[in-house]
């Protein structure tokens, strides 16, 4: 036993030496990694397997630490051949398991690990390029979409960066060819996914490039300066002497698994450029768009994000931390960066509020310098924001409403006077307008006032409050309905049953009556009656409104109930009480859909109304829609993961005799009972359906009737609304890709047919072309 | 017992929220911890013999996971220039609204 934990403890401080590597110290990396290569050679007759595998995971978890672990691997290789062997079998082994299970970032990573163990004579420079031409022949498979070939061709040409001096020093036809492949497959690729990809519509000032082509024009011109790059550190050159000494592997034959319908692949993304060197005068130069460096800064800031991204703090710290801070403009290069993932498309990797608070916490980090960048970068944000991505224009007005709601509401709001001259449509005054209702939201509406210049009176938001109709104030006094409706507060007032109310509202007249035969669906003078008065009395916090419609939810099923109509006068009648008061209006939406007051439905048919046509264009009505959405989406995971587990814990226990405590727990679900959950997943999954083909639907309508009109009166189709409402026809395919393209197919032949208008139909290509 | 009290609080959906400024409104608390999940659930904390706000809350989420996000992200910023502190709270149960004013 004693032995045992001996051993353990062995391998557990191998481990943190190992992991630790590369660390601050007071002694040099080279004399550090000397120190633990001859440690490691001594341990590896005892602790061989237990040492491979921390190796080959740092390899492809700690990728900023790659030339640090490929020359350890190369000095533990000039030792010991043997174990070199081992080291890259096992490093195939996890490429292919990577390859396999869709692990892209990995086998990213593992080539990139390959290609490095070139520079320390482990591996041999011709299985390297056999293997990175196995990784270009996917350009040749015709029968597997662009993303596959692109995850593969990304792979070799971001390892390029650290090999490509060598090949070139000693391959250098072998290296053009290899370019020349690559050359020819990035002509031909096609960018159909492109502009939906895209945070600015607009080339000006920075081009907004497609990932590949970034990464290609980055190797080309790596490849101009004679493969020198600046960024990457290369402990192994300190040790030439020894490494050239040993011995080469070959890394194993590797097949490329064929494509499968069921792989998803790297998503497609266009690199986000805020900032060049001008925009930086003082301290060191931003490296440009092209340079490999750019490259590689930015990809190490990203892996820092995501690494830390849990713990703020020490998220702000390691990036302020950067290793070549002082070669670098780096609070630049950190906010770019941030701002790269808060309008990542279609949706960014972490919550907003990550960022947010990731923001916050750099500027408390260095106060002198961090607020002063971020607040040019906001400048420029906005100076741009013509032509922003309406997904983007959102995040950007929450994001930053809730920045500065952290900083007192300060900022420089003098610069963007002009903005008051304009059209509120336009999206520089619109900008202004959500920030400050947004801003309203964190605080309230005397301070936003107070804050901001008198010339954005305009901007201000109105006070929220309630209009009540049936006021007795103000109402008329023929207003039908009135007196029940002073009834009806004296009874919820009293603690009133539902039974009671019923019995108040059951004195109205129905206004769609027109015989004694006919029984109308629904009495919309009644629902009138009741939304207004329990939304009245209730009108002094969330709490009290939610509390009244959960009170009286036998009201609303027995007034309402499935009816359509009825459930779009209780929406109107709550918005015409609350049309000061957006945050309510999207609270009390999200309470009707919880309670099943009113359908997913007709939520998306109330907001494309005539109604609510004045209101279209503002953000708050997406929240709602988005909210609406993302509900129906969750309703259906919920229900295909519960199926999912009911299949697996009944096929499991067929197979295992042995059950354990908790499936004895847990009966094993009959077929009967598994069914009665597919066809309520069934129904969901129709109504899901219906919901995106309502919307959709709704856009073309309104979009078709716009462009049409726009045509016989001889007036530019391109307007401000347009653009809004396109931008959120592409909201919708961006923020819910993955549940609209289920249903990919019947959108194409019912709705996005190819007579329909091209501008229309373009929305669609481009979320099709995704993933093709 | 303390390990039940644990348990509970590992499995909690809930925060409690102090520092709050006594002007901070409900609608408030709901626009910023709706920024790390759905929230279920705000109970304001009230003067025992007031009845009006008295810097606390507690903020219950859907899920366990929506809650560690709000832990992560929003515990330690500010609202209405102050400081919010979040906690994990075993689970609101009525009359602990009722602070000591």
């Amino acid at each position: 036993k004693r032995r045992r934990t001996d051993a353990v403890e062995i391998e557990d401080r191998l481990e943190s030496l190992i992991i630790r590597v590369g660390e601050k110290s007071t002694s040099s990396l080279e004399s550090n990694l000397e120190g633990l290569a001859s440690v490691l050679e001594a341990d590896i007759n005892n602790y061989k397997g237990k040492i491979l595998k921390i190796l080959s995971d740092c390899a492809v978890k700690m990728p900023e630490k790659t030339t640090i672990y490929t020359t350890l691997v190369g000095l533990l290789n000039a030792k010991n051949y043997n174990f070199g062997g081992e080291f890259v079998d096992m490093m195939a082994r996890k490429l292919k398991e990577a390859v396999k299970a869709c692990m892209w970032k990995t086998a990213r990573y593992v080539l990139r690990f390959f290609a490095d163990l070139v520079n320390c004579h482990v591996i041999s420079t011709n299985s390297l390029l056999q293997l990175l031409h196995t990784f270009l022949d996917t350009a040749r498979d015709d029968n597997s979409p662009q993303v596959r070939s692109d995850t593969y061709v990304y792979a070799v040409l971001s390892c390029l960066p650290w090999v490509g001096r060598e090949l070139y020093e000693k391959k250098e036809q072998d290296l053009e060819r290899l370019l020349k492949h690559i050359e020819i497959y990035v002509r031909k690729r096609s960018r159909k996914h492109m502009p939906g990809l895209r945070v600015w519509r607009s080339d000006r000032p920075h081009p907004q490039e497609e990932y590949l082509d970034c990464l290609w024009a980055q190797i080309c011109k790596l490849r101009s300066d004679n493969w020198q790059e600046k960024h990457i550190a290369r402990p192994y050159v300190a040790f030439d002497s020894i490494l050239c000494e040993a011995l080469q592997h070959n890394i194993p034959q590797i097949t490329l698994p064929p494509h499968h319908s069921d792989n998803t692949y790297t998503f497609p993304w266009v690199v986000f450029r805020l900032f060049d060197y001008t925009d930086c005068p003082e301290g060191p130069v931003l490296p440009g768009a092209h340079s490999i460096e750019r490259y590689l800064i930015e990809e190490h800031l990203h892996n820092i994000i995501k690494e830390y991204h849990l713990e703020r703090k020490q998220c702000a710290a390691v990036l302020l931390d950067f290793p070549l801070k002082h070669k670098i403009p780096l609070e630049y290069m950190i906010v770019e960066v941030v701002m790269a993932e808060l309008f990542h498309l279609p949706v960014p990797r972490y919550l907003e509020i990550c960022y947010g608070s990731l923001l916050i916490e750099l500027c408390k980090l260095q106060p002198a310098t961090m607020p002063q960048v971020l607040a040019q970068a906001v400048e420029l944000l906005f100076d741009r924001i013509d032509t922003m991505n309406v997904c983007c224009f959102d995040r950007f007005v929450n994001w930053f409403a809730y920045h500065l709601s952290n900083f007192q509401f300060k900022w420089s709001w003098d610069d963007w006077l002009e903005a008051a001259q304009l059209d509120p449509m336009h999206p520089r005054a619109k900008f202004i307008i959500e920030v400050l209702l947004k801003a309203m939201r964190l605080s309230y509406r005397q301070r936003i006032a107070e804050v901001v210049p008198e010339q954005f009176d305009c901007f201000v938001p109105l006070k929220p409050e309630p209009v009540y109709k049936f006021s007795i104030d103000t109402a008329d006094a023929d207003l039908p309905g009135l007196d029940t409706a002073q009834r009806l507060e004296s009874v919820v007032r009293a603690k009133g049953s539902t039974a009671e109310v019923l019995q108040v509202l059951a004195e109205l007249p129905n206004p769609l009556r027109e015989n004694e035969d006919s029984e109308p669906t629904h009495n919309p003078l009644q629902i009138q009656v009741f939304v207004q008065t329990l939304l009245h009395l209730g009108s002094k916090s969330f709490s009290h409104a939610f509390a009244g419609i959960s009170k009286f939810l036998k009201v609303f099923e027995s007034t309402v109930g499935n009816n359509e109509e009825g459930q779009l006068i209780v929406l109107r009648e709550m918005h015409d009480v609350w049309s000061t008061h957006q945050q309510m209006v999207v609270m009390l939406c999200d309470k009707f859909l919880r309670t099943q007051i009113v359908s997913c439905a007709t939520m998306a048919n109330w907001i494309f109304s005539k109604e609510m046509t004045s209101e279209f264009t503002k953000n708050y009505i997406w929240e709602i829609l988005h909210g609406t959405i993302r509900k129906m989406n969750k309703h259906v995971a919920k229900l295909q993961r519960e199926v999912n587990e009911a299949r697996e814990r009944r096929t499991g226990n067929e197979s295992d005799d042995s059950s354990s405590d908790d499936e004895e727990q847990r009966p094993r679900p009959s077929e009967e009972e598994i069914e009665r959950m597919e066809e309520k997943l069934e129904t969901a999954q129709a109504d899901q359906k219906n919901l995106f083909l309502i919307i959709f639907q709704r856009f073309i309508m309104i979009l078709s009737e716009h462009l049409v009109r726009c045509d016989t009166d001889g007036r530019d189709f391109n307007t401000h609304w347009y653009r809004w409402t396109i931008g959120r026809l592409h909201q919708i395919f961006m923020m819910h890709n993955t549940q609209v393209e289920r249903y990919s197919q019947t959108l194409s032949t019912l709705l996005f047919t190819q007579d329909l208008e091209p501008h229309i139909l373009d929305a669609f290509n481009q979320f099709v072309a995704l993933r093709s | 017992s303390r390990a039940d009290q644990e348990r509970m609080l590992h499995l909690s959906t809930t925060l409690y929220v102090g520092n709050l400024s006594f002007y901070t409104t409900e609608e408030q608390l709901y626009e910023l911890f709706g920024r790390a999940g759905d929230v279920k659930k705000i109970v304001m904390g009230l003067d025992k013999f007031k009845k009006t706000p008295c810097g606390f809350c507690f903020v219950e989420y859907f899920t366990r996971d929506d809650a560690e996000m709000c832990m992560r992200f929003i515990n330690g910023t500010r609202l209405d220039d102050r400081i919010v502190r979040t906690d994990w709270d075993a689970g609101f149960v009525e009359g602990r609204q009722y602070g000591r004013g």
